[in-house]
């Protein structure tokens, strides 16, 4: 099993806590979100920086590197996955859901986040 | 509010208050400043489908999102899809003669029925509808004066509102989009959940970067004492505070659960 201390110093972790300011955040703030995204590795059987490396492709053509639209679907699928799996329900199923998408989004990965609302959008 | 406080006010709203519902009055203020713009040839260039966001599925929704419209999308409880109609052409010749009659073109200025038919109507405005990239073109500038003008109304509301990229093939399909509309923008309205000038103007280059008096390269002089006058009156406002807007986006996103 993945734990926080063997992904703290992937590269793109160490970026992401950079670019998020998480460096500054209480201890048990860093061991909660780091746990989190330790899980969501096992889960997908990636490390950190392979999840990353996933959501890019090359052009053929010129070698560029894009992302790409359909493994961002895949991540968010895992995502969903993964919340199942863990059995998170409400705001935390969002919130942890989201510490994941954090981690790409200061990676360059713009994935759109979930929101949470107290009621749900159709009850309104 | 006054003129120059709506134009000052005015910034993207990025967190809308999901819960607090638009009144559907305020939505129609905006059409009808959109419908008051000018337009060239007095052409019905820009069209509008408005969604109230519990009146359209989940599936919908979320296929008419892009990556970075998400959380506005799921936030906001009203979109305004806004298209360019590019058959505003037709009817166009008895439009301009309308306004021959009415004065508005008047003949103090060359106006004639014969003159519309002859010449605007016949050599510029019916030839350019057939161009493409002449007619794109058109339609894009008069629809940016239309929405602009639904945009301060909306501000003037008192309602927080943003123009945003959409996907636009899902929405031509859920919305029954006509093969001769062209798409603009989409327009999120809602109730700021943020602060309601969004946290403070966005930076702009200084008028001599951009604006120039009689020719090219002779900058426009900023003319002492109008800033201030703009700034007592609301349109200059102080810039955005980078401190006080993260600390602001670290309380948005606790509240709606979302990334850091």
């Amino acid at each position: 099993m993945t734990t926080a201390a063997d992904i703290r110093d992937a590269d793109t972790v160490r970026h992401w806590f950079a670019s998020a300011k998480h460096d500054g955040a209480p201890d048990d703030y860093q061991e909660r979100i780091l746990g989190v995204l330790a899980g969501f590795s096992d889960l997908t059987g990636k490390t950190p920086d392979e999840l990353v490396a996933f959501c890019f492709l090359r052009k053929k053509d010129t070698g560029k590197r894009f992302l790409s639209v359909k493994r961002r679907v895949q991540m968010n699928e895992w995502i969903d996955e993964y919340v199942a799996q863990e059995g998170w329900q409400g705001k935390d199923a969002v919130v942890n859901a989201n510490v994941v998408r954090g981690f790409l989004i200061h990676n360059g990965i713009a994935i759109g986040g979930q929101v949470w609302r107290k009621r749900p959008a159709k009850d309104a | 509010m006054e003129f120059k406080q709506v134009i000052g006010d005015r910034s993207t709203i990025r967190f809308f208050d999901p819960d607090k519902p638009v009144e559907p009055e305020k939505i129609q203020i905006m059409l009808e400043a959109a419908n008051r713009s000018s337009r060239a040839v007095n052409a019905d260039f820009v069209k509008a489908v408005v969604v109230f966001r519990d009146d359209l599925d989940d599936e919908t929704w979320e296929k008419l999102k892009t990556p970075t419209t998400t959380v506005q999308l799921d936030l906001a409880p009203v979109s305004i899809f806004w298209y360019g109609d590019m058959s505003f052409a037709e009817g166009g010749a008895a439009r301009l003669k309308e306004l021959v009659d009415l004065g508005a073109l008047p003949t103090t200025h060359g106006w004639s029925h014969t003159y519309v038919d002859e010449v605007a109507f016949g050599q510029v405005v019916e030839p350019m509808s057939k161009d493409v990239m002449a007619s794109t073109w058109a339609v894009s500038v008069e629809c940016g004066l239309a929405i602009n003008q639904a945009l301060l109304a909306a501000v003037d509301e008192g309602l927080g509102v943003g123009l945003h990229a959409f996907e636009s093939g899902t929405a031509k399909e859920a919305l029954g989009i006509p093969d001769h509309w062209i798409p603009m923008w989409l327009m999120l309205v809602g109730y700021a959940a943020e602060d309601r000038k969004g946290g403070g103007q966005r930076p702009r280059r200084p008028l001599e970067a951009n604006y120039y008096l009689h020719k090219y390269g002779q900058p426009w002089q900023d003319i002492p004492g109008v800033q201030d006058g703009l700034r007592k009156s609301g349109m200059l406002q102080d810039p955005m505070d980078p401190e006080k807007r993260q600390q602001e986006i670290r309380e948005l996103a606790e509240r709606f659960g979302l990334p850091l």
